[in-house]
């Protein structure tokens, strides 16, 4: 093995918890975050030995914008030797927490991929939400992005979001369109359990409106130039995002960080929740708190099908593996979700990637 | 000729649903001793889980408690219990007749109600002693006077006991009634032995036990009995009597109450009613009342997963020993498989046994819409019994088809006459008789068995704000132009959703079930059209849309495992649903039927 070539680091730190938010996120412990750094760097230096030349680093969170540029040039400084030459590395921010000088810190400091968190530009969406940015402050942010030299600019948005109309839609649509992204990730809003909206009774989302939103979503973004090349996910040429599609690949990863998950040589582990317990354990030298996932060759097989079918582009069977009920591909080709083709690789049309889950659950055998 | 001891008091409790019989044999129990109270588990004589959880008797009981009365005198009474459903009814015959007396417990707020009309009738009929009394006397909602006149009306009794079975007041009271009202029991302590199977039960290691009274003679250990009406010859193994803990005994005389332990594996040998004697010195005349109990309703059972077929017949053939009123033989769905239509006494049996299969026996299984027995005369002239839609002969080889009507008995208080009519004519009634029983009417309706199968009860109880209560018995066979309503999903018949209906209803009919099917059919990766036909006219159609989105919103290397166990979550979910043709049904879908009442008609 030549070692990870992939990266996630876990940056939980937020001004507040959004109310759709059941991530691991610390809020109101600021004070913690040179405490924190330190113990990011003494859990990479545990696990250097499983690491290759990087290829790709992301920054995420939690608000990974507030740990502000000084101590992500640290956390750089630190992988420095290990980059790959052109590698991506992306951080995450949040509008309200960025400015055109942190912008630039952060450019020095060799970030090269901005992942501005928008949600939608509707003041009563943003309200919906508990979002802390104003619609302006997401343009600003995206100018000052450009400005600071960032040639690789995503923003994230919502739809399905309580008392979002299809003119909403249309709205956050040509709003980012003006803002001429390199990448989109427009995700479904899912009420998860332990978020404030799933726990008030949000009613969810009408399932045609739902489905109506999404396509048009799609059709909005394919219209304007961007590819539809992930379940989620647009670019424009040259834009897709290496790090994310490295999961969607199955590769390997190595996450490091409260709650951060690594996958590699066959075992998943999850660093547990909780930063007390974290920054107790590596200030002691020892290992944080995890739990261990090994994937059987069954399960790996499941997943590569599950993530690789999200992608645009056709499945390796042979990389794959074989799927549980063959004999599904003939039906699922008669009623044209799956497109013609030979048995070495697979591809869904454009219906079939609409119902991708359907159609996995025909194909494999989730047990 | 000598009569039987004289101490002896034999009765039952005769009471509704949630009137309090349970609790009032509890209190009879704790009071002469026969349990301590503090190791007494409430509804001591209920000994299923099942029935525990329903709150309704299903196997008859027989328990024997002895009794200090005010005279001085020490008495043995034996309570036996009864069934309160009226699925059955039989049961409930056999049990009162191996008493001389019941009490007829009514609760002081709800009164008397039609099952408790329809077992004191059966009482009188058995020609025993009817104590009434009122329960719950302690309640808000009481009303001793109202209730004491319904019972006064019932029965021409003027005196009424009031208890508290909860509080155990009044409960000596009527003990003493029992002991003063209800007549020793007769018979001939020298004739040769007859003895009455009033109930059986089943036990996994001994097999059959039955409960039963002596009439005549007695019974000892070892003796080599015949049931007289299905010729089973056994050794009485043990004897004994339930005190409440089974007490054997070496011989059980003329007017005791007890149990026998054969060995017979199957309770079809011993069936309920039956009357056993001595072989050696047989009797020369069965008692009276024996009657072969007949399923009612049909309908099939098929395992969801095809695999279980086998563990299914096993498990119907484990519980047919101790149900012998259940009944099966083996059928096969073009939709479902290979599975076994089955008969029960109605439909509470039915979910009872289809209760008991999947949770005794871990079986998952698909129930489809319940029927009654059709009689076809063909144009060759003979008469087939179809106990499925599709055993229906071609239309053009059928002469006539008939089928089972009840006489139904309906209690209703006045201001719900007029929602009763109107149920019972829309449900293909034919007025009776109506009369009324202090402040509440009696309806009497013939109605066809199959239209009370269907949602019958649940459509009294919401119309009359749960006021109304129900009896019926069989009444015969009427000829009805009945027509088969075939039920096609994406274009292919569905055997298994088949219905026969009148003619005049098929419309309707067929209209509500496919709107039941498509609000219970999800969607699916395609239109699935469902159709409503009759000999291949179509009468109704309905269209479960195609899904349009079903995908993993966000999955990023963090969830990748949260996201592939919601998959399996998922999966976990079709399980319940059955492959017919290409479309996924869930299992609720074939008792759509059974619904399709409740919604707008």
């Amino acid at each position: 093995m030549s070692g990870v070539r992939h990266l996630y680091v876990h940056l939980p730190f937020c001004a507040s918890r959004c109310g759709y938010c059941a991530f691991v996120v610390e809020v109101g412990a600021l004070d913690r975050r040179d405490a924190y750094l330190d113990a990011l760097l003494a859990e990479l230096d545990r696990e250097s030995g499983r690491l290759g030349t990087l290829e790709t680093v992301y920054l995420g969170g939690g608000t990974p914008s507030l740990m502000r540029p000084r101590r992500i040039a640290r956390l750089l400084d630190a992988l420095a030797p290990r980059l790959a030459p052109g590698a991506e590395i992306t951080i995450e921010a949040n509008p309200e927490t960025i400015e055109g000088r942190a912008l630039r810190d952060l450019r020095l400091a060799g970030v090269n991929r901005l992942s501005l968190g928008v949600q939608s530009f509707q003041p009563h969406l943003l309200r919906a939400l508990e979002r802390q940015a104003t619609p302006d402050q997401a343009r600003q942010a995206a100018r000052c992005a450009r400005r600071a030299g960032f040639e690789d600019l995503s923003i994230d948005l919502l739809f399905g979001v309580p008392g979002q109309t299809p003119a909403d839609l249309e709205a956050d649509l040509a709003e980012a369109l003006a803002l001429a992204p390199d990448h989109l990730s427009w995700y479904e809003l899912e009420l998860k359990p332990g978020s404030r909206l799933a726990s008030n009774g949000t009613e969810p989302y009408d399932e045609d409106e739902a489905a109506d939103a999404y396509r048009r979503v799609v059709a909005g973004l394919e219209d304007a130039g961007y590819r539809w090349y992930e379940t989620a996910n647009f670019a424009r040429s040259g834009h897709r995002c290496r790090h994310s599609l490295a999961y969607w690949g199955a590769a390997d990863y190595l996450g490091i960080g409260v709650g951060a998950v690594s996958t590699v040589d066959g075992v998943r582990w999850r660093n547990a929740p909780g930063l007390g317990r974290y920054l107790a354990a590596l200030a002691a030298g020892g290992e944080p708190p995890r739990t261990r996932e090994p994937l059987d060759p069954d399960t790996v097989r499941r997943e590569r099908w599950m993530l690789g079918l999200r992608l645009d582009e056709p499945l390796d069977v042979a990389w794959a593996g074989a799927p549980d009920f063959p004999e599904a591909v003939a039906r699922l080709r008669r009623l044209g979700l799956v497109a013609e083709g030979g048995d070495e690789d697979l591809a869904l049309t454009r219906e079939g990637r609409f119902l991708q889950n359907s159609v996995l659950h025909q194909l494999m055998e989730y047990v | 000729m000598a009569a039987p001891a004289t101490n002896i008091r034999n009765f039952s409790i005769i009471a509704h649903i949630d009137h309090g019989k349970s609790t009032l044999a509890d209190r009879i129990l704790e009071i002469t001793g026969a349990v301590d109270a503090r190791d007494h588990r409430p509804q001591m004589l209920d000994s299923m889980d099942l029935e525990r959880e329903r709150g309704i008797t299903i196997k008859a009981q027989a328990v024997r408690v002895e009794y200090t009365a005010r005279d001085g005198k020490l008495y043995r009474l034996h309570l036996i219990d009864t069934p309160g459903h009226v699925d059955f009814t039989y049961e409930v015959s056999r049990s009162l007749a191996a008493c001389d007396g019941a009490l007829l417990l009514v609760d002081a707020s709800q009164g008397v109600e039609a099952q408790t009309v329809a077992n004191t009738y059966l009482a009188v009929d058995a020609g025993i002693e009817l104590i009434p009394a009122l329960n719950k006397i302690d309640l808000p909602g009481a009303e001793p006077e109202r209730v004491a006149g319904e019972i006064h009306e019932l029965l021409g009794e003027e005196q009424v006991l009031s208890v508290s079975a909860k509080s155990g007041a009044g409960v000596e009271e009527l003990l003493e009634a029992i002991v003063a009202q209800v007549p020793p029991p007769d018979g001939d302590t020298e004739a040769p032995a007859r003895a009455l199977i009033f109930d059986s039960d089943f036990d996994p290691y001994r097999g059959v036990v039955g409960y039963l009274r002596v009439v005549d003679g007695a019974l000892h250990k070892g003796d080599r009995l015949l049931a007289m009406q299905t010729g089973t010859e056994a050794d009485a193994d043990e004897i004994g009597f339930f005190g409440p803990e089974m007490t054997p005994v070496d011989t059980l005389h003329a007017g005791e109450v007890g149990y026998l332990i054969t060995g017979i594996k199957d309770v079809s040998l011993l069936r309920v009613g039956d009357t056993l004697t001595s072989k050696a010195r047989p009797a020369e005349e069965p008692l009276p009342g024996y009657r072969e109990v007949k399923p009612m309703v049909f309908c099939g059972l098929f395992p969801v997963d095809t695999d279980q077929f086998p563990d299914l017949r096993d498990a119907l053939e484990k519980l047919e020993l101790n149900d012998a009123a259940l009944s099966w033989e083996p059928e096969t769905s073009q939709a479902l498989g290979f599975g076994f239509r089955c008969g029960f006494l109605g439909l509470l049996h039915m979910d009872i046994v289809r209760e008991r299969l999947e949770r005794e026996y871990d079986l998952e299984l698909l129930a489809t819409t319940p029927n009654v027995e059709y009689r076809v005369t063909t144009t060759a002239g003979t008469v087939l019994p179809v106990r499925s839609p599709a055993g229906l002969p071609e239309p053009t080889s059928i002469e006539h088809i008939e089928e089972p009507y009840v006489r139904a008995s309906i209690l209703v208080p006045h201001d719900g006459v007029g929602a009763v009519m109107a149920l019972c004519q829309d449900r293909r009634g034919i007025f009776v008789t109506m009369e009324s029983i202090e402040q509440r009417q009696q309806v009497v309706y013939d109605l066809p068995l199959a239209e009370i199968v269907l949602d019958f009860y649940d459509q009294l109880k919401s119309r009359t704000h749960g006021y109304a209560s129900l009896d019926y018995e069989l009444h015969g066979y009427r000829e009805s132009p009945l027509v088969k309503l075939d039920i096609l999903l994406a274009g292919d018949p569905v055997d298994a959703l088949s219905m026969l209906v009148h003619r005049d209803l098929a419309f309707g009919r067929g209209k509500a079930l496919v709107e039941a099917l498509r609000a219970t059919i999800p969607r699916q990766m395609f239109e699935v059209p469902i159709q409503a036909t009759i000999g291949g006219k179509v009468l109704a159609r309905e269209t479960v849309k195609a899904k349009r989105k079903d995908v993993l919103a966000k999955c990023y290397g963090g969830d990748i495992s949260r996201k592939r166990k919601l998959l399996e979550r998922q999966k976990e979910g079709k399980k319940r649903m059955k492959h017919v043709g290409s479309v996924e049904v869930p299992q609720e879908a074939f008792l759509s039927v059974l619904q399709i009442g409740t919604g707008k008609r």
